[in-house]
């Protein structure tokens, strides 16, 4: 594994004070909702989620909802789109970062993966640039 | 880059840059260090005042199979997303692409048995 190693105590994620937003599932529980149903897969995901305090995305399908604005967990969006993983990228540290595409308006947000994410959709789309034959022949083609 | 400015220099590694790329598509970043300039807002779908420069962030592809590029902004954090051209740096594009595989959160071999 070419794994780095300078992985330092982190500073443990903020607390957010998160709001359901319109469009969003589970909305009549109140902001404690136990779980809420994914816009793409129709899953019932617990809010709970390993390794993450924030869940954002469906652990089976990575589909999310476009309710946040500027700023992640401000509930300010009044699209409700559907976000679908678009790709992939790792922030220096190591840790994969997902980027959704709001299928409704198109705008780009990125996420932290969470610990029970599929690994197997999670790996199909890191792969996705090189599986893209045409793209991928002409760019190695190039080097 | 808007069409007043038919060339522009690159933020970061100062190469002057034609508007257009030989396939006839306008750029947005510079060929050979794909890095871009924060112009375009995606929350106001209008013009930003940031204007800080703009990192190569991820490779994304929609379903026509054409590698588009994500670009952060350094200054605001926002994202946005490009047409690769035809003549950008091939070896730093690759980079991009495969550098999640070199990083795994969880051990590739495993992958096989699920």
């Amino acid at each position: 594994m070419g794994r780095r190693d300078h992985r330092g105590p982190r500073r443990p994620q903020r607390r957010k004070t998160v709001l359901r937003a319109r469009g969003e599932q589970g909305r009549r529980a109140g902001p404690a909702a136990e779980s809420f149903r994914c816009a793409g897969c129709r899953l019932d995901v617990p809010a709970r989620a390993v390794g993450s305090a924030h869940r954002n995305h469906c652990p089976h399908c990575l589909t999310s909802l476009h309710v946040d604005g500027r700023v992640p967990g401000d509930r300010t969006s009044d699209c409700g789109g559907r976000m679908t993983a678009a790709g992939l990228f790792a922030r220096p540290d190591g840790e994969w970062m997902l980027i959704h595409r709001c299928a409704s308006c198109g705008e780009l947000s990125a996420n932290r993966v969470a610990g029970d994410d599929n690994a197997l959709a999670l790996v199909r789309l890191a792969v996705r640039p090189l599986t893209t034959s045409e793209a991928a022949r002409r760019t190695l083609a190039h080097l | 880059m808007s069409n007043t400015e038919p060339d522009f220099i690159c933020l970061h590694c100062g190469l002057t840059v034609s508007a257009f790329a030989p396939d006839g598509d306008e750029r947005d970043h510079c060929p050979s260090c794909l890095t871009s300039r924060h112009v375009h807002d995606q929350h106001d779908d209008g013009v930003s005042d940031c204007a800080a420069r703009m990192t190569p962030l991820s490779v994304v592809v929609p379903s026509d199979g054409r590698w588009r590029l994500v670009h952060r902004c350094v200054g605001c954090d926002e994202l946005s997303e490009g047409v690769v051209a035809g003549d950008d740096s091939p070896l730093l594009l690759m980079r991009i692409a495969v550098r999640p595989l070199a990083e795994p959160p969880f051990p590739l071999e495993l992958l096989g048995r699920v």
